[in-house]
């Protein structure tokens, strides 16, 4: 099967793109043009601070997806995953003056380091119980990161100072030192984090990873080194989230641990079932679910709970009805909430039994 | 490093504190052995049958109706919930269906911050009347509802322990766990049995709420969550032994007590539960890959 | 797989209705909600000065034109406070708002209606920048009056002093007392618990346990009990505690024993977490084990004192940073509960602290905002006359409140103790200044003078 898998891919390499995958590109292109320099002459400050916070969770999401979606491993601690790297990138960006690009590296790299120690040996648990280790683990870096606290300026390993009066901010890139600009920096980087998720989907270790989902022992019986795999999407999932610590360590510009409490590993987990983790889209709308929504909802006086108790209903309904989450769900509903209009502009005469059908589509 | 005289009042803490994991842990288990689902919402359907409980309180209701409307929240909830996701998450892997009560906690944590509001300076507790008198061990006073919760530890992990195993229903229980389609076949009433699992599971959450709502505190953030330490006894246990739970939720509430009075590890000692577990966990596997198979109850 | 299709839109259907009954009975609920908070509000009866309060006096003392509806363009203020699961500090810019209707109603700043905007954060930093941007942005305000945040005042302090706010706030984090722009109605974490130290050390206890709970600044905060300590040469045990604390009967063993029998125990919690210690203290039978037990402000609270019982009654003994308000008398704590009741609706926790500060806050902007003769409100005017509040008589402060031009602020640098007695607050100890041993209250003082207390 390996020599299978080696020979497909050239041969896939070599097929032009074809016309709607094309479209489909150039579409993709427009939109990233418009958020990179359309969004932050539209929104106010309040909306780009809170669309970069999108940026950086889209990045935890679409790693959080490779997990879940592409290997079929639930991992209950991504937050704590963020929290490291968020540390990591404030240590070095208080401590150095190196390039913030290679900060963001460096934290991906130390994360991944961190991801691939948990990885080997919690590797040997299976479903339930991987997410459950997973889940312990995050509770035990909460416990450490409130006691060690995030690095704010002071000295020594730990570089924190707890009697400081004034505490400084961790510093941003010197080209986006404003909100607008560091949001575009943020979306840059997110960007990139999708493209190497995209790279990995497309080439050998993505088809490996669609293999160990269908069925682990198949995979192994066809000689798939599932083991090697699936510490491979561990590794791809802990350094992705490290650099959006990274990213969010500058965003924030302080740290502190109760920002990063068990609990909302849980939540997260939610939002990416909500958004779909079969799709790079998927991350997207998780992250708006997860931090554009609630947002919105506070400018609006509305009570953070009521999205809380969306994003629960919200996994009984993927979980039982539409497993490919919103993502896949939206536009199907779409389409089909299409095909009806049309239907109805052709034939307009049972206009009652029409209408009545149109607005019962257009609700759930 | 301090002496026996420190550790001593721990030592008693530190077994109430056991009991109160080993309530969950239990709890959790419990239902798991009899329908396959490993219930993460048990701390939020206790939480806020203690919270409705609180309130009929306020209102003037006797106490012992307060409690009932509790356990009864509890079971009425969690029936709800088995009826109408029971089945649909019935073929899929335990691992769905323990995300899937991952919703249940959600919906029921925003309910509970909705309805009962944090107010900036009020605090809502409550007390059982076993508060009040005990008796003392060495130089701490240990209160009757500490005991009732190690006693009703004991009692469900025993009884329990004896249902599941002797008796037709448990049977009958154990069996759907195990593989829902062939004890079907077998002319098992499965809703029925089901139904009873999840009846009896949600009366364990309302008392267990009740008992954690005295000893820990009623507060609807520290109740739903405390089920992630409670993990620890369950996962030492793999999910299978009951009495393992038990046992495993003491060790892991006398650890984490006994590592008080030590100056430099106090602050670390809220991590005892997952590093535990982890550790257990780790080790156990370490000859075998631990799955989650339809073979495995 | 067909049979499944009805099932699975019976189940869409009830998952909608689940929803709708979840909406209905939110909307219902959050009005009883309300009145169960307020319910469980004391009826406020003084013991200790032996005059009872009057009947509720008329508002209308509040605004300069009693009875005309204030309509100018309105004053836009803001504040943002925090609002999670576990810790609400809404009912300080509420009770502000409340404030500034019943000016409002009263004439407005001369003619103006005040309007303030409330933006609730989750502890989040990224949101609380974005809440200042939407404030100053979006909103427009000309002045930051009623903040109540763990972490705001770090996260937005330089914000505000590159756009010349001057902030009147309560304040919790260091920066709240360490900065040019930020001056506190309250003492906050630090100084409170300087207060509760202070008073413990004056009743001789042989050694000091301070425990305090784990949010960001617990080495600030520890300085100053540290600072007390050292200079009265009477050792001190610094501990914290994760919050919420899900094992109170460890911490209570654990400050029992380091304290031993002729220390105290000094709590510097939020109302939950000192409860529950205090009560696992009394289920463990530990509370005659020390010589006091002290606590910073947030447990000044009737609701403690109820919830704890007889066995605490001077034996805690609490530091309140206000003028308790069932002991006075005076026309601006009759306003404060008369305006409560007519205009604070939206305040769940009744007659408190909470609601004294957000009183007091606006109070004080008014002042600022009604010594304005040109006319003009803008950022610049509006800040300047706060700055230049100075000797102001608040009624609910020991000493006269100052915001003045210095490189920090701490105005409220007097209290009192109260204790439990009979499931109230009673002062123990009047006005008594927070000791110039704590180094940054000596920095203030240095370049502020110690204020006069209120006559």
């Amino acid at each position: 099967m390996r020599a299978t898998l080696e020979r497909v891919s050239p041969a896939r390499a070599r097929r032009a793109p074809s016309r709607p995958q094309l479209t489909r590109a150039g579409v993709i292109v427009v939109l990233l043009l418009f958020v990179l320099f359309g969004l932050p002459q539209l929104l106010s400050l309040y909306y780009i601070d809170t669309m970069t916070q999108v940026a950086v969770y889209s990045m935890v999401a679409v790693a959080l997806g490779v997990l879940v979606g592409r290997v079929g491993l639930v991992s209950l601690g991504q937050v704590a995953v963020l929290a490291i790297g968020a540390w990591v990138a404030a240590r070095l960006l208080f401590a150095t003056t190196q390039p913030y690009p290679l900060i963001l590296l460096e934290a991906g790299l130390i994360t991944m380091v961190a991801g691939l120690l948990i990885g080997l040996p919690a590797l040997r648990l299976r479903g339930l119980y991987l997410a459950l280790i997973t889940l312990m683990l995050a509770g035990a870096i909460t416990v450490v990161l409130a006691t060690v606290n995030f690095p704010n300026g002071g000295h020594g390993f730990l570089g924190y100072n707890g009697s400081l009066v004034h505490i400084p901010p961790i510093r941003r890139p010197s080209i986006a030192a404003s909100d607008p600009a560091y949001f575009r920096y943020s979306v840059v980087v997110a960007i990139l984090m999708f493209a190497l998720v995209l790279a990995h989907i497309k080439t050998k270790p993505g088809r490996a990873w669609a293999a160990i989902r269908q069925s682990e022992p198949a995979a192994l019986a066809a000689g798939i080194n599932t083991w090697f795999y699936k510490l491979w999407a561990f590794a791809l999932a802990s350094f992705i989230t490290g650099v959006a610590g990274g990213v969010l360590a500058g965003a924030v510009h302080y740290l502190y641990s109760i920002g990063f409490p068990t609990q909302d590993s849980i939540t997260l987990l939610a939002v990416v079932l909500m958004g779909g983790v079969y799709s790079l889209w998927g991350a997207v709308v998780a992250a708006l679910l997860y931090q554009f929504l609630p947002s919105l909802l506070n400018n609006w006086g509305v009570s953070a709970d009521w999205l809380i108790i969306l994003f629960g209903v919200g996994v009984l309904q993927v979980l039982t009805t539409a497993p490919a989450g919103l993502a896949d769900q939206v536009p199907k509903d779409l389409a089909r909430l299409g095909r009806l209009l049309v239907r109805l502009v052709r034939h307009p005469a049972p206009s009652a039994a029409g209408a009545g059908a149109a607005d019962g589509g257009e609700g759930p | 490093m301090p002496s026996w005289q420190d550790f001593q009042p721990f030592i008693v803490s530190g077994l109430a504190l056991g009991g109160v994991y080993a309530l969950s842990g239990v709890g959790l288990v419990v239902l798991y052995r009899a329908t396959g689902v490993l219930n993460l919402a048990f701390g939020a359907i206790g939480a806020m049958g203690a919270l409705i409980a609180w309130s009929l309180i306020q209102a003037g209701v006797p106490g012992w109706i307060s409690w009932l409307a509790c356990v009864a929240f509890g079971g009425a909830v969690t029936l709800g919930y088995g009826i109408i996701f029971g089945p649909a998450l019935a073929k899929r892997d335990p691992l769905v269906k323990a995300v899937a009560t991952i919703g249940l906690t959600l919906i029921l944590y925003g309910l509970m911050d909705l309805l009962w509001t944090t107010s900036g300076g009020q605090a809502r507790s409550l007390t059982l009347p076993t508060d009040n008198s005990g008796f003392m061990v060495g130089q701490v006073q240990v209160t009757w509802t500490q005991v009732i919760a190690l006693a009703a530890g004991v009692v469900l992990t025993v009884a329990t322990g004896a249902f599941l195993r002797f008796t037709k229903l448990g049977t009958a229980m154990r069996a759907m766990a195990n593989d829902r389609e062939i004890t079907a076949t077998l002319g098992v009433p499965v809703r029925r049995v089901e139904a009873a699992a999840w009846l009896g599971s949600g009366v364990l959450a309302g008392l267990a709420g009740l008992l954690l709502a005295d000893l820990v505190a009623l507060d609807a953030t520290t109740l739903t969550f405390l089920v992630i330490s409670s993990l620890a006894a369950v996962l030492i246990a793999r999910l299978r032994s009951i009495t393992v739970t038990f046992v495993a939720a003491i060790v892991v509430g006398l650890l984490h007590d006994l590592l008080t009075p030590i100056t430099s590890l106090t602050n670390y000692r809220d991590m005892t539960p997952f590093v535990i577990a982890a550790i257990g966990l780790l080790v156990l596997s370490r000859h075998q890959v631990m799955a989650q198979s339809r073979e495995e109850a | 797989m067909k049979k499944y299709i009805p099932a699975r839109s019976v189940r869409r259907t009830i998952m909608l209705a689940a929803a709708i009954a979840l909406a209905a009975a939110g909307c219902s609920s959050s009005s009883s909600s309300s009145t169960a908070g307020s319910a469980s509000t004391p009826a406020s009866t003084s013991t200790a000065s032996g005059t009872p309060s009057t009947a509720a006096v008329s508002t209308s003392q509040c605004g300069t034109k009693p009875g005309v509806a204030a309509t100018g363009t309105p004053i836009a203020l803001g504040a943002i406070a925090t609002n999670q699961p576990g810790t609400s500090f809404t009912d300080i810019p509420n009770m502000a708002n409340a404030y500034f209707a019943c000016v409002n109603a009263n004439g407005g700043i001369n003619g103006h209606p005040i309007k303030l905007y409330i933006e609730t954060e989750q502890t989040n930093p990224a949101q609380i920048a974005a809440d200042a941007k939407q404030l100053v942005q979006t909103d427009h305000v000309v002045g930051i009056i009623g903040n109540t945040s763990i972490i705001e005042c770090s996260v937005d302090s330089s914000y505000w002093q590159k756009l010349g706010y001057f902030v009147i706030d309560s304040g919790i984090a260091p920066e709240c007392y360490s900065t040019s722009n930020s001056a506190a109605v309250n003492m906050g974490p630090r100084y409170s618990s300087d207060g509760a130290v202070q008073y413990a050390l004056a009743q001789h206890a042989s050694k000091i346990v301070f425990d305090q709970s784990n949010v960001p600044g617990t080495g600030y905060i520890a300085a100053g009990p540290a600072a007390l300590a050292k200079a009265s040469n009477v050792p001190i045990v610094q501990l914290t505690e994760n919050v919420p604390i899900s094992d109170a009967d460890s911490v209570a063993i654990k400050e029992v024993d380091d304290a031993g029998p002729n220390g105290a125990v000094i709590l510097n919690f939020t109302p939950p977490e000192a409860l529950i210690i205090l009560q696992a203290a009394q289920k463990l039978g530990l509370e005659d084990r020390v010589k006091l037990w002290g606590c910073s402000t947030p447990c000044n609270t009737d609701f403690l004192a109820t919830s704890l019982g007889s066995k605490w009654d001077s034996k805690l003994f609490v530091n309140a940073e206000l003028t308790p308000p069932d002991a006075t008398n005076t026309a601006p704590m009759n306003l404060y509960k008369a305006i409560l009741k007519q205009y604070g609706k939206a305040v769940q926790g009744g007659i408190g602290s909470f609601s004294q500060m957000g009183f007091t806050e606006a109070e004080i902007a008014v002042h600022a905002l009604e010594s304005i003769t040109s006319g003009s409100y803008t950022v610049a005017d509006v800040n300047a006359a706060i700055k230049s509040v100075s000797a102001f008589n608040t009624g609910m402060l020991c000493q006269l409140w100052t915001y003045g031009s210095y490189p920090m602020h701490i105005p409220n640098n007097a209290d009192y103790t109260v204790t439990p007695d009979n499931g109230k607050m009673v002062t123990a100890q009047g006005c008594t200044l927070i000791s110039s041993v704590d180094p940054q209250i000596a920095q203030y003082r240095a370049a502020a003078g110690t204020a006069p207390m209120a006559p």
